[in-house]
């Protein structure tokens, strides 16, 4: 069933790490079935917004509501709408693929997880790994695992922390596939950070991008070229990049100058 | 709380030990080493002294209860640990799994392993000594049950410390069992310690546990003054635990520490 609704609602959402501010009065909305890039620079607090989104950071200001439900309170039944998916981390070492894949059916609280996750075993074409131990996995066998991983239970949304880092450009083309499939067939909303504009422009209709922890550009790739006068959203990000690195330790809220808006 | 989590995160240990044959030494190795090292001490000093409170029975009983106390303690303190190991507590926290779901799964998954140990231990002190604790009757049952709760909060504690200070303190793992071993008078009264200690071990409720077992041993009823003060103490012990291990984990979240383990 499509959701419907907003599935992330930010509002002045601020974090700070001792005297550093990692996220500044974030206002952020997804609505439901949509694909979102989250970009910025290393150090702009992309995944330290996720972390909150998601429950695993608490916020030092602002409000949070997951697929509906206020955080911290509701996290647990917010995350069983949600998934997360990161290049970076690995699957648990000592599972195979499918003890793996039915644990985390069980822990998205699945009461009869095999039919499901075979069926997942097989719409993602991922037989030949379901015997394999997840230390065996390449980096690519392991990021479609994940993202096998993190649908099991129809999330209406999935969360992308720089799903294809590591991969090569094939594989990482097979993921976008999956995850643009998913979206199609289940109107899964896509909120995914990437340090690879191509792939942001085939995976998202809107781009976010940060620096210093609040927004310096919202809109769609074109619309976000278009505003910073660059033939595309890579030379966007690197304008925003180089002005991120010449005020780097001044004040730098959502609202400094050249940030724009649609 | 949902029984389709707990169960997952018990399917997810029970694998853990079914694929490691080193985690089996917690439970059939270390104590048989256990026996044999205290087993054969009691022998010596049963030469001279036969009623001696430091003879084999005494000391087997003894470790045989330290044992469920520190199986209680490893099930849940190396449990979460596991997920630290394998880099897996952030795909842990970011689905419905609730903390209290989590704990409840390793706490169950241990009372298996106790199982196990304390066949381990039955049959090894009944080979190499004689020795069946099951003899003494249901007595043991409430005084292990105590040490059980201590286990738990200890476990708790060092949970929360690692948490808050990271993997270099897991080392509390083994070193705080074995303090509480030395201050908790497993193997004689808590007045054969040094004057200076003697006011830290008679407050400890496991202290009481391991004299209310002296006390069966002898062939005396059970010392239901000393259970309910042990109860009483273990727990202010179990709940002090479990608001300290809350506290860190807020820490945890608002520290961002999870970013460690990804």
């Amino acid at each position: 069933m499509a959701p419907s609704g907003d599935v992330v609602v930010a509002r002045s959402l601020t974090k700070r790490f001792r005297d550093q501010v990692a996220v500044d009065r974030l206002d952020l909305v997804v609505p439901a079935g949509a694909r979102v890039g989250l970009l910025g620079p290393n150090g702009a607090g992309k995944t330290t917004t996720l972390l909150m989104l998601l429950g695993a950071i608490s916020p030092d200001a602002g409000t949070i509501d997951l697929v509906g439900e206020r955080l911290p309170r509701h996290r647990s039944r917010a995350l069983g709408r949600v998934g997360f998916v990161a290049g970076y981390l690995p699957l648990p070492e000592n599972l195979e693929v499918r003890e793996a894949l039915m644990i985390f059916a069980g822990f998205y609280g699945l009461r009869r997880p095999k039919p499901i996750v075979d069926a997942a075993i097989e719409r993602f074409g991922i037989e030949h790994l379901a015997d394999q131990q997840s230390r065996e996995l390449s980096s690519g066998q392991r990021t479609l695992v994940s993202i096998v991983k993190s649908t099991l239970h129809e999330p209406a949304l999935l969360v992308l922390d720089e799903p294809t880092a590591s991969l090569d450009p094939a594989v990482a083309g097979r993921v976008r596939e999956a995850l643009l499939g998913i979206h199609r067939e289940q109107g899964t909303a896509l909120l995914v950070t990437s340090h690879n504009m191509r792939e942001v422009e085939i995976l998202c209709e809107r781009v976010v991008i940060l620096s210093h922890g609040g927004i310096a550009a919202d809109g769609t790739a074109e619309e976000v070229a278009a505003a910073f006068d660059t033939d595309d959203l890579e030379d966007a990000f690197l304008q925003i990049a180089a002005r991120s690195r010449t005020t780097a330790g001044a004040e730098d809220g959502p609202a400094a100058p050249g940030v724009w808006r649609p | 709380m949902s029984f389709v989590r707990i169960r997952a995160v018990m399917q997810r240990h029970w694998i853990v030990l079914h694929r490691a044959p080193h985690r089996w030494f917690e439970i059939s190795v270390w104590p048989v080493l256990d026996v044999l090292l205290w087993g054969s001490l009691g022998a010596f000093v049963s030469r001279d002294t036969p009623d001696s409170q430091a003879a084999t029975p005494y000391l087997l009983a003894g470790i045989v209860l330290f044992w469920t106390f520190t199986q209680a303690q490893f099930s849940i303190a190396l449990g979460v640990n596991e997920e630290t190991w394998t880099r897996n507590i952030l795909n842990v926290l970011t689905t419905p799994v609730k903390e209290i779901e989590y704990i409840a799964g390793i706490a169950l998954f241990g009372l298996l392993k106790l199982l196990l140990c304390m066949a381990t231990l039955t049959i090894s002190t009944i080979v190499f000594f004689g020795f069946d604790l099951s003899a003494v009757g249901w007595s043991v049952i409430p005084i292990m049950v105590l040490l059980v709760i201590n286990g738990w909060a200890l476990a708790l504690v060092v949970v929360g410390l690692v948490l808050r200070f990271g993997q270099s303190a897991e080392i509390l793992i083994w070193g705080f069992n074995y303090a509480l071993m030395a201050f908790s008078g497993v193997f004689f009264p808590a007045d054969a310690l040094p004057d200076g200690v003697q006011a830290l071990a008679s407050i400890l409720p496991t202290t009481k546990a391991f004299s209310a077992l002296r006390t069966v041993l002898a062939g005396n009823p059970l010392p239901w003054d000393t259970l309910a003060a042990s109860l009483a103490g273990s727990l202010v012990f179990f709940f002090g635990a479990v608001a300290f291990a809350t506290w860190l984990l807020s820490v945890f979240r608002r520290r961002g520490f999870v970013t460690r383990y990804s």
